[in-house]
């Protein structure tokens, strides 16, 4: 049923539907309206579940461990901060292989202190463990979080719904928020494959020496690898149940005769397709690439839709500092090694929520025309760096 | 939730913390977790923080658990446990003994935000602190439960600070039952721990753990250690009701601080060619706080 | 190595331990050890034994017959015996020792009340038979270890009964006859053959019994009274002690007047002095020493002087008075004492001009007693005692030897200790060999236990009827014990050197390497687990557990 909602609450109404037993979150902005909707939902009755109020970050994924290692269907949200304080829970959860679903409203990391949007905090546990799914928007952050119990209860991996925070959490959309029926159909409940059950007795969480160390991470590398078919095979059991596309692997647009080829994450793609389109009025062909599934990064998919293209632009909301960006690097890994005569330019975006405009992007789009960029700050305010500092 | 007397009094031996674990010879938490887990029984899901019990009781492929264990990391073992306490709730699962182990470090230091949390949401959790006075797993640093004077590690000339006081802390959070117990009287242990099973809620029990290597004494002495700790009135043993001292043990024949201190080498440095420092002096002034505050 | 399970979640079902036993240098091993009761014990009594089975099940009769596994006379032992095991008892060092002779006392009332019958350890009757010359507590007991062991014995004593010092010695009051004469004929009951009014020597040739019998055992006792030869030794109502006694035991009681003066140290001395008492004298004894020095058990001067008689100390008898034939009064010097002589005492040196008269009517001289060879000659030492090696056999090819005619003046208890060592060794050389047998376990001292875990509790403390109802008769002093109290002091037993079940060991190990066998009941290491910490040692109060190097 189509909602004017705010994503937050698109995302809540979804996550309720999901029926998850164990809820433990710590507000933070901008991903507290999730948690007060859902603790609402829960204290009004409408949601059966243990919301249990921790003390930090750190506790409410360790709560959520403790539940799904118990057996219960669990979900957490946090941000920036708070996703850097629970750091060490997130690796804890991957290497136990528990398929706790975590929304993360990106947001920029302190210091500075920044409450705005930008991709640097999910980027931090990118190497963990976890699936990592970027929503475009309100719709496909809601529809998102139905396919994330189910892939990752079907692969035994957690996954991280990342939504642009304020800039879709707090933004208001109509959103079509399914029935529950539906959603029952969709999502059957959880198995889970090892508990902590005085009837059947086991040991989670032994420690592994250099005798098993390695081989737990390969198995959880190829864990991930593989799960790229769940992950498509999810989103098309979507499409098929509820009647739209949403997820998946990549998406593109405009892509057939494109010259120039953006890649981009997140919600800045729609501000992407407007340009396209005026573009393409204008005679410039101009195409998009959404990674939507940053982790496991679909590096056949890329090569597959981009092997063709030789001008390519990488449009990001973070950095990794001391190195440059950090999509660019997996995109540009995504061709063979000594291939020549393809422009792969990067471009950082966005960060602490400075505003992307198609002025700019145009201005980018006129530069790689031209020539390969290695780095730039897209709409860097150089009067107010000091030479001193760089 | 009922039992009987007898049931409360049985001495349990279950072998549930069964052979095979790494501990070092004559270790008092092994000792420890071995006569909890038996008295906690079959029925019992242990939860466990990083420290020296989750390191010598579970390696990959043998540890010595034969009850479900569930370790994570070091500073969250409370929220765990408080997790899978909610999970079993909504499941409707269970009555199943839910209790959550560890040492100085995950009770008192880093661990003490968690357990704070769980204590404060009221989660029907057993927490049970093996208090060896130093983070013996890492190497014998000090810890807020290192006592005043002793030598460790990242204390070499002697702790300047008084051991945190958990249980008071803990039974300042309003929780229905607070205990202290040492491993020499395992009768007293074992029902203490049976006891805070059948209370609803956040319990704590403070159980003293000699370490051999890190006190610096034989692993035959441990359990000896623990009278003279509570000989020398150093480790008062009483329960505490929803903030209501009660059951205190009384230690009628007290022995001077002396007796303790000169049996472990942590204390070595507190006598120069034998004779008594002023430090002992004051340790004994502790041992006196607390025959007065207790009235031992 | 089996395939990583997801997550690395392990089914605790499927672990094989690791085996840390592998990490020893120690090695806890169960060794009992001895009690220094049963070290202290002239017969080796296992009283560890019988207190345990008193205190765990409270089972008179089987205490009566781990007792009299060794010892035939419990009744008489536990009114007569000075009680070394008492001396040695561990609980000394911790509160008081047990009352193990009050606890003997009662386990052999209880076996002549209930008319229990002693055990044969062999039912068949072997072909060699043995001689027990002298029916005393040495003859009787050798008598009676053999007769379990399945040997046809013959006993021949002089005497008119049998009992030896313990009849003709002992009075009534300290040993009633009928606590004597049943304990004897439970003996004989084995299937020994008693002859008395029979003196080897005399009667029948020594040489004859040698021929006749396959071994020949001499429990000969010292009854001969040995006087001082002071003048007027001759007069009438001078006695030896030991004659004294016999005379009071035949019945023919002497007129002994008001005064009685007995002269000696031992137990004979004490014996005539209180049985003297209770003829209704006035008694005194001279003892040329102090009290430190006399022989005597400590139990019967205590007696002895609650039965208001006197001691004259450092007095020494010079002469008898006698008036008319007739003992009027004992010429005393009085005695110093310098330094010990060849008995290890202090030599006592008469002081010059001391001398004074203590009226008497009768004197006793309970002075030394030797043995009675006649028609027996064998080596002796210091001329006097017989002389004997290792295995109690004497100069004489199958003849051996025990008691105080081996050892000079000893008690009961030392007697039925040599009668038990004899039959062993009657027994090895009949057999032709000599049974290697294990060096016993070493002794266990208070030191090496914790004591910890047993309570102070008070001693068993008999009472004696009041001094002046004793001295009306010859009836017992101390009035049977009450069982139920006896079974009380036997609770405070330590059980040195042997486990009690106190489970210290099963609950203080942290690797659970301690375990009860399920079906056997015992406690047993599992030395695959065992890290041989020493924590059960340490915790052990009965000191059952000692740690030895791993190979």
């Amino acid at each position: 049923m189509l909602k004017y909602l705010e994503g937050s609450h698109a995302v809540s109404q979804v996550v309720a539907m999901c029926r998850p037993q164990v809820i433990s979150a710590y507000p933070i902005t901008p991903q507290t309206h999730i948690v007060e909707d859902l603790a609402r939902l829960v204290g009004e009755g409408q949601l059966d579940a243990e919301f249990i109020n921790v003390e930090s970050e750190f506790s409410a994924a360790s709560v959520v461990l403790g539940a799904a290692a118990a057996g219960a269907r669990t979900y957490t949200t946090t941000t920036s901060q708070g996703l850097l304080l629970m750091n060490e829970v997130i690796y804890c959860i991957a290497g136990m292989r528990l398929p706790i679903v975590l929304t993360c409203a990106n947001r920029a990391i302190s210091a500075p202190l920044n409450i705005w949007n930008d991709h640097s905090d999910s980027m931090t546990v990118r190497d963990a463990g976890w699936i990592q799914l970027h929503a475009e928007d309100n719709q496909e952050a809601a529809d998102l979080h139905a396919q994330a119990f189910k892939i990752a209860e079907q692969t035994s991996l957690p996954l991280m719904v990342c939504m642009d925070g304020f800039i879709l959490t707090h933004a208001f959309e109509p959103v079509d928020i399914p029935e529950q029926k539906e959603i029952d159909a969709f999502l059957p409940p959880f198995k889970p494959q090892h508990i902590v059950d005085p009837r059947w007795p086991r040991a989670l969480g032994l420690y592994a020496d250099p005798r098993f160390y390695m081989e737990t991470r390969y198995i959880l590398h190829r864990a991930l690898e593989k799960s790229e078919q769940v992950i498509s095979r999810v989103s098309a059991d979507f499409a098929k149940s509820f009647g739209r596309e949403s997820g998946g692997l990549i998406k593109t647009y405009n892509l057939e005769d494109a010259e120039v080829v953006i890649v981009t994450m997140g919600s800045i793609a729609g501000t992407i397709k407007d340009l396209i389109d005026q573009l393409s009025e204008e005679g410039k062909k101009v195409g998009l690439l959404q990674i939507c599934s940053f982790r496991p990064f679909p590096k056949q998919e890329v090569y597959r839709v981009l092997k063709d293209k030789m001008n390519i632009v990488v449009l990001e909301k973070s950095v990794s500092l001391g190195r440059g960006g950090i999509l660019a690097s997996d995109i540009r890994w995504s061709f063979p090694r000594g291939e020549k005569g393809r422009s792969i330019s990067s471009y950082i975006a966005g960060l602490g929520g400075r505003n992307i405009s198609t002025d700019a992007l145009r201005e980018m789009v006129a530069r790689v025309e031209k020539e390969q960029v290695d780095l730039a700050f897209l709409s860097l305010n150089q009067e107010i760096i000091a030479e001193r500092d760089l | 939730m009922e039992i009987s007397a007898e049931e409360l009094n049985r001495v349990e031996k279950k072998n549930l913390f069964a052979s095979g674990h790494r501990a070092c010879g004559g270790c008092g938490q092994a000792l420890a977790a071995r006569l909890v887990a038996d008295a906690a029984g079959e029925n019992t899901i242990a939860c466990v923080a990083t420290g020296c019990l989750e390191i010598f009781s579970s390696p990959y492929p043998d540890p010595n658990w034969r009850i479900p264990f569930l370790h994570s990391l070091f500073e969250n073992v409370s929220a765990v446990a408080s997790g899978v306490e909610a999970a079993y709730k909504i499941l409707k699962k269970g009555p199943v003994n839910i209790i959550a182990q560890g040492g100085d470090g995950s009770t008192a230091d880093i661990g003490f935000q968690s357990i704070s949390g769980m204590f404060e949401r009221g989660h029907n959790v057993l927490y049970i602190c093996y208090d060896n006075e130093a983070y013996m797993n890492t190497g014998v640093q000090r810890s807020s439960f290192t006592p005043y004077g002793a030598k460790t590690t990242t204390t070499p000339m002697g702790n300047r600070t008084r051991k945190k006081n958990l249980p008071m802390l803990a039974a300042d959070h309003g929780i229905p039952y607070v205990a202290t117990a040492t491993v020499d009287d395992y009768r007293d242990l074992q029902r203490k721990v049976k006891k805070a099973l059948t209370i609803e809620g956040p319990k704590y029990l403070h159980v003293l753990a000699p370490c051999p290597l890190g006190w610096g004494h034989g692993g035959d002495l441990t359990v000896q250690i623990c009278r003279l700790a509570k000989a020398t009135c150093l480790f008062p043993v009483f329960e505490i009701f929803y903030g209501e001292i009660s059951n205190i043990q009384k230690v009628p024949q007290k022995l001077p601080v002396e007796e303790y201190l000169r049996l472990q080498a942590r204390f070595k440095h507190l006598f120069k060619r034998g004779e008594p420092t002023k430090i002992v002096a004051e340790i004994q002034e502790i041992a006196n706080q607390n025959i007065a505050r207790f009235n031992l | 190595m089996d395939k990583l399970p997801l997550g690395l979640a392990l089914d605790l079902s499927k672990v094989v331990p690791y085996k840390t036993g592998s990490w020893r240098t120690m090695k806890p091993l169960y060794i009992m050890q001895t009690p220094p009761c049963t070290h202290s014990c002239p017969i080796n009594n296992d009283i560890r034994g019988f207190l345990r089975v008193l205190a765990d099940k409270q089972d008179y009769a089987e205490a009566w017959h781990i007792l009299t596994r060794t010892n035939p006379f419990p009744a008489a032992c536990g009114r007569v015996c000075p009680h070394p095991c008492e001396d040695g008892c561990n609980r000394r060092d911790f509160d008081t020792p047990l009352a193990i002779n009050s606890a003997e006392r009662s386990v052999g009332d209880y076996g002549l009340e209930h008319r229990l019958e002693h055990r044969k350890e062999v039912l068949t009757t072997r072909k060699e038979k043995v001689a027990v010359v002298g029916a005393g507590p040495a003859g009787l007991s050798c008598a009676f270890h053999l007769a379990k062991r399945g040997f046809p014995v013959k006993v021949f004593e002089a005497a008119r009964d049998p009992g030896g010092m313990m009849r003709y010695g002992i009075p009534a009051y300290r040993l009633p006859k009928e606590v004597l004469d049943r304990e004897i004929e439970a003996i004989l009951k084995l299937g020994v053959d008693l002859e008395c009014n029979v003196k080897v020597g005399v009667n029948i040739p020594f040489d004859q019994l040698r021929q006749d019998y396959h071994a020949v055992f001499l429990g000969l006792g010292a009854q001969k009274g040995v006087t001082l030869s002071i003048p007027g030794d001759d007069a009438r109502n001078v006695f030896t002690g030991v004659g004294f006694l016999q005379e009071i035991h035949r019945g023919r009681i002497p007129e002994v007047g008001r005064n009685v003066v007995v002269v000696g140290g031992g137990n004979t001395a004490m014996d005539c002095a209180r049985v003297a008492k209770r003829l209704g004298a006035d008694v005194s004894v001279v003892y040329r020493r102090t009290r430190v020095e006399m022989p005597a058990i400590t139990a019967e001067i205590d007696e002895a002087m609650e039965e208001r008689i006197m001691f004259r100390y450092h007095t020494n008898p010079i002469k008898i008075i006698t008036d008319e034939g007739r003992v009027v009064g004992l010429l005393c010097v009085q005695m110093e004492l310098k330094e010990a002589d060849a008995s290890g005492r202090a030599r006592p040196v008469p002081i010059p001009g001391s001398e004074s008269v203590v009226p008497a009517d009768t004197v006793i001289m309970a002075t030394g007693q030797e043995v009675d060879y006649d028609g027996i000659d064998l080596a002796r030492r210091e001329n006097k005692w017989i002389s004997v090696d290792e295995y109690l056999m004497t100069n004489v090819e199958k003849v051996f030897a025990g008691g105080d005619a081996v050892l000079g003046l000893e008690t009961v208890s030392a007697a039925i200790g040599q009668g038990l060592r004899a039959a062993a060794a009657i027994e090895d050389y009949l057999e032709g060999h000599v049974e290697s047998s294990l060096a016993s376990p070493p002794v266990v001292y208070f030191k090496d236990m914790n004591s910890y875990y047993y309570t102070r509790k008070k001693r068993f403390a008999k009472e004696a009827i009041p001094v002046h109802e004793r001295l009306k008769s010859f009836h017992e002093i101390y009035a049977p014990f009450d069982h139920r109290e006896i079974i009380g002091e036997a609770k405070r037993c330590l059980s040195c050197g042997l486990c009690f079940d106190c489970r210290n060991c099963l609950m203080y190990c942290p690797d659970n390497a301690v375990n009860i066998h399920p079906a056997t009941g015992k406690y047993e290491f599992d030395y695959d687990f065992c890290k041989g910490c020493g924590l059960c040692v340490k915790e052990c109060p009965c000191h059952y557990i000692q740690l030895t190097l791993e190979k």
